[in-house]
């Protein structure tokens, strides 16, 4: 018992000591938050000679609207991409992986290529076809993709997950008069919960993250998404606002941090609660 | 399904064979008595938003970029075509080669080393220890910044000549300039800043580690079968399937990595071209000289290269990955 | 478990589709993409400057209560950007900055409209000889929305703790001795100045002394080999002598201002940035001069670099006037010019350089006072960057990175920084 509880703390203090190593950059950005912008990159060492608060408080008028409207730009997209791919991807990883017909192959196929190409060549034509629909400055060119499963990444995702359960458990419902939409819905999605959690989590912070995107079609200001915002912050040409933009950088990952904890805590109560009694 | 996780013979198929894992049941019983054809409409119902999304969105922009890549297209005057030209005008495009060689290096280097850290922290941050959802929170915290304009500071940071990395090496004596500035040092930062974000495929890695039945653990425990022992015989063989995932989504994000050259290089791609990524090249050519033909052109090849990756990772694949439903 | 994945999975789904209805519908509400007859006012910058054209255009709608604005903003990167993608779709705002190397890109690929004889544009304010160098290729359809110059920024309070001082007539052989004498002898360990070939617009004053221009009327490269030789050359001497920041000190070719501005004595700097780049180090004062010249140098080779804007071609006729309603209010209104000040350069309009002087800070003044002196000088016609040359700059970081890490010589990377743009040119 007394070596375990040893070789526990040796783990802990282990652990602790590679979080602060992995985590040490942000510390660091951390301590720049809170120091005058023009000493940032003069005075680097962790620990400030002066503190301040006016990257906060600047920051968050910077661009003439509250930093709280681009949060909740960016928590609207989130949840709304979450949902789409949640909804439009698990349908089709169940009908890729599960159900036997002649296309299925091709499909996966197809759905495969469309993420080995860079999205630069992409933008362009996609641009183009939103714009001729009007939808600039809107969030649809956003939105709607993600209900229509064109985030291949998830489909794969789930396809492999659904691959890795066992076909008995399919076969026993199938016994029992289950048609292929009740063995979806009640057999294979509660089996998946890790991966529609995994689903949700990416899709989540991957929207949230997502840059150019938003940047070509929000360009209102009252639009703008978390990271657009922050690009703004900051001048290209003369670096001023290094200090807000850490600051509002920071202030950012509070909800997608929050949300990564509450998220990660399902990952754990997967097959092991569900299905098998 | 109660039969498989709860025999013990099953822990021993898994454990002896698993390429033969789970029962192979006779294929006929699985198929709705319509046979494979039947199922096509039923699958169709359920692909009826992938299909819209394939025909609406996704398919025009990439058959017109493959139109384009057979074009010599501005942005700006309609696109002419040009045949093969941009693929000939490839083959002697020094920057293009400087551009494959090092996304291969990149690509070699990082996912290996990405997913064997992942897939470690993973493991030990599954269960067993208390506050485990916090230190996943905080190994998960630097993929959180993603490609934000936040890293390119804190990169100079860290590799700049006064940065961390650097002080750190005075105490064993060595002195470096900056490594961002240094060609045969910058691709390295690069490779540490994805790994640094190995977030994603390990949250993928713990979602797999929680799919594999706990009795099957508890079959082999009472089997007597060690820890590492069990590892070997039952985590690794049933984590297959989410190994080769990740490789593959790796494997292709790493193909595409962009955000953090641009943002780290400014966008050069430099010194010297040493962290020109394929797509940090693709878009210089596209955006900044307006060569929106050639782009595509190389976006095109790149897919090839991608898809013969994956196309040879799915043929190895029969070969290591053991699925449930076979 | 179970429970949450299923009951949840229904209700989210539910959720979605109601929100994307809803979501739908608002989008249909009035867009800043033109439907609404609203002009499109693209511009790009920090934060500071976003918020200061905010409100001049707050303070535009109140002179026009008929007229809305949509602003379209971005840093720099991020306006080329969407620019470019715009572009592509010809969904271009009504009235825009145009990103220097861009000029007359845009020009060929038609999106500037004509402004001759458009009655609301208001250029009382420039003789009709200025007007003339607003033209390209004689056409008006350009204008300067703010000027610079090339100029040499010291550190005042460097100079005087180290007792240097700078000659009244300031060659580039004495500017370079002056540099590696000060980086031998002052007390505080400090450069005589950053590693600097970069800097496009002193290059462009160096070529223009030695009688050739950056880029020639007809949309070549004039520099020649030699040209750009010679001017790598004044800076590899100054680099090897120990007189700049190394390119790892600095962090790049391009040197990081807020990492080394307090380590030099001087930099070469365009004549506006002093606004900003003084902020930065609050502690300091700044000064600043015309560029060194050659005792050889050519005359008319003093110019002023025109940071151009322009109306979109694709602007329907019923709008044009609101356009040019707003363009004249960027060139004249003396509200516009107290909220933005000078940061990005002064106004092309004297008049009301004048009106602002007595509101000008310190670093303005230095400001206004170079744009006069340069507004004195004989100056001969200056060319923009011709379509295909958008990457010089990138083209030149390369071959000094070259220089740099000692792989090629000097005339080997003029030589090759010199094809390889006349290359992306003819490309082009």
């Amino acid at each position: 018992m007394a070596a375990s509880s040893l070789s526990r703390a040796v783990r802990h203090v282990v652990l602790v000591v590679f979080v602060l190593l992995m985590i040490y950059p942000l510390l660091w950005m951390l301590v720049s938050s809170f120091k005058p912008s023009n000493l940032i990159l003069s005075q680097t060492g962790l620990f400030p000679a002066e503190i301040t608060l006016e990257n906060y408080a600047d920051g968050w008028d910077a661009l003439g609207s509250p930093f709280s409207l681009f949060l909740g730009n960016s928590l609207l997209i989130g949840v709304g991409s979450v949902i789409g791919n949640l909804f439009s991807c698990s349908l089709t990883a169940y009908a890729l992986a599960r159900l036997n017909f002649r296309m299925s192959k091709v499909y996966l196929a197809l759905t495969l290529m469309t993420i080995m190409l860079p999205f630069h060549v992409l933008v362009i034509p996609q641009y183009i076809l939103f714009a001729e629909l009007g939808w600039i400055n809107t969030y649809i060119p956003l939105l709607l993709p993600k209900f229509l499963a064109t985030d291949a990444v998830f489909i794969f995702l789930m396809v492999q997950f659904i691959r890795s359960l066992p076909r008995e458990l399919d076969q026993a419902a199938m016994i029992d008069g289950a048609g292929p939409f009740r063995i979806f819905w009640s057999v294979i999605l509660p089996l998946m919960q890790p991966a529609l959690i995994t689903t949700t989590i990416f899709t989540f912070i991957w929207t949230w993250n997502d840059y150019f995107g938003p940047l070509l079609y929000l360009t209102r200001t009252e639009l703008y998404t978390v990271p657009v915002a922050l690009k703004s912050l900051v001048d290209t040409e003369t670096q001023s606002g290094i200090g807000t933009m850490f600051a509002m950088s920071l202030l950012s990952l509070v909800p997608i941090v929050l949300f990564f904890v509450f998220a990660q805590r399902y990952i754990i109560k997967g097959i092991a609660t569900t299905g098998i009694k | 399904m109660m039969t498989l996780t709860s025999s013990k013979d099953t822990g021993r198929r898994v454990r002896g064979a698993p390429a033969a894992a789970g029962v192979k049941p006779p294929r006929g019983r699985a198929k709705p008595s319509g046979g494979t054809r039947g199922q096509g409409l039923v699958a169709h119902v359920f692909l009826l938003p992938w299909m819209i999304g394939m025909v609406a969105v996704t398919a025009g922009p990439l058959i017109a970029s493959a139109v384009l890549a057979f074009t010599d297209y501005d942005l700006l005057s309609p696109p002419q075509f040009i045949g093969l030209d941009n693929f000939v005008r490839m083959a002697g495009d020094e920057r293009f080669w400087a551009a494959v060689r090092v996304t291969l290096v990149y690509v070699l280097v990082s996912v290996p080393l990405q997913l064997g850290f992942a897939l470690f922290l993973a493991v030990v941050l599954d269960k067993g220890l208390r506050g485990l959802s916090l230190y996943r929170s905080a190994f998960y915290l630097p993929s959180l910044l993603g490609g934000s304009v936040a890293i390119a500071i804190l990169w100079r940071q860290i590799f700049g000549e006064n940065g961390l990395v650097n002080h750190v090496l005075g105490w064993f004596g060595l002195e470096l300039g900056s490594w961002l500035q240094d060609p045969s040092l910058a691709l390295s930062t690069l490779v540490v800043l994805n790994v640094w974000t190995f977030g994603s495929p390990m949250v993928i890695f713990l979602a797999g580690l929680r799919q594999i039945p706990e009795e099957l653990y508890e079959a082999s425990m009472i089997d007597g079968a060690g820890r590492v022992r069990r590892f070997w015989s039952i985590t690794i063989p049933l984590l297959t399937p989410i190994i080769f995932l990740n490789l593959v989504l790796q494997m292709i994000s790493a193909f595409q990595a962009f955000t953090q050259a641009h943002v780290v290089s400014g966008g050069s791609g430099g010194p010297l071209d040493s962290t020109l990524f394929y797509t940090l090249y693709i878009y210089q050519r596209g955006f900044v000289n307006f060569d929106m033909g050639y782009a595509s052109a190389m976006a095109w090849v790149l897919l090839l290269v991608i898809a013969a990756a994956t196309a040879a990772n799915f043929i190895v694949s029969r070969r290591w990955v053991y699925y449930g439903d076979e | 478990m179970s429970d949450l994945t299923r009951r949840s999975f229904l209700t989210w789904t539910g959720m979605g589709a109601l929100s994307v209805a809803a979501l739908a519908l608002a989008g249909c509400s009035p867009s800043g993409s033109g439907g609404d007859g609203s002009i499109r006012f693209a511009w790009w910058g920090g934060s500071d400057r976003q918020r200061a054209y905010l409100a001049a255009l707050d303070a535009f709608t109140a002179e026009h209560p008929e007229i809305k604005v949509a602003p379209e903003f971005g840093d720099y990167d991020a306006y080329q950007e969407r620019m470019t993608t715009q572009m592509a779709a010809r969904d271009v705002p009504d009235v825009f900055w145009i990103p220097s190397p861009a000029v007359l890109t845009y020009r060929d690929a038609g999106l500037y409209r004509d402004l001759d004889g458009i009655g609301g544009l208001d250029l009382g304010a420039f003789g009709a000889e200025q007007v003339e160098t607003f033209r390209l290729g004689g056409e008006l359809n350009t204008l300067p929305k703010s000027i610079f110059s090339p100029v040499v920024r010291w550190n005042t309070t460097f100079q005087e703790e180290d007792g240097v001082s700078l000659p009244d007539q300031l060659t580039w052989d004495g500017l370079a001795e002056l540099l590696v004498d000060y980086s031998k002898n002052n007390a505080g360990g400090r450069k005589g100045t950053t590693y600097g070939p970069y800097h496009d617009m002193p290059f462009e004053s160096f070529l223009r002394q030695r009688g050739e221009d950056l880029w020639t009327e007809d949309g070549r490269l004039g520099a020649s080999v030699d040209g750009v030789a010679a001017w790598i050359d004044w800076w590899e001497k100054l680099r090897l002598a120990g007189a700049t920041t190394s390119v790892s000190e600095q962090d790049g070719i391009e040197p990081s201002w807020a990492q080394v501005g307090d380590k030099v004595l001087l930099t070469f700097a365009n004549s506006n940035h002093i606004v900003d780049d003084a902020q930065a180090f609050p502690d300091h004062v700044f000064d600043q001069r015309d560029v060194p010249a050659a005792e050889d140098a050519a005359a008319g080779y003093h110019f002023t670099y025109y940071s151009r804007f322009a109306m979109y071609s694709g602007v329907p006729d019923d709008r044009v006037e609101a356009a040019a309603a707003l363009m004249s209010f960027n060139l004249n209104s003396p509200e516009l010019l107290s909220l933005v000040g000078l940061s990005a350069g002064a106004p092309p309009n004297a008049d009301l350089l004048d009106a602002y002087e007595p509101d000008a800070t310190p670093d303005e003044q230095k400001v206004i006072a170079i744009t006069r002196e340069i507004a004195g000088t004989e100056q001969r016609p200056r060319y923009e960057a011709p379509a295909g040359s958008g990457s010089w700059r990138d083209l030149m970081i390369r071959e000094l990175e070259e220089v740099t890490l000692g792989q090629k010589s000097v005339p080997d990377a003029a030589a090759a920084f010199v094809e390889a743009v006349e290359g992306e040119i003819a490309g082009a």
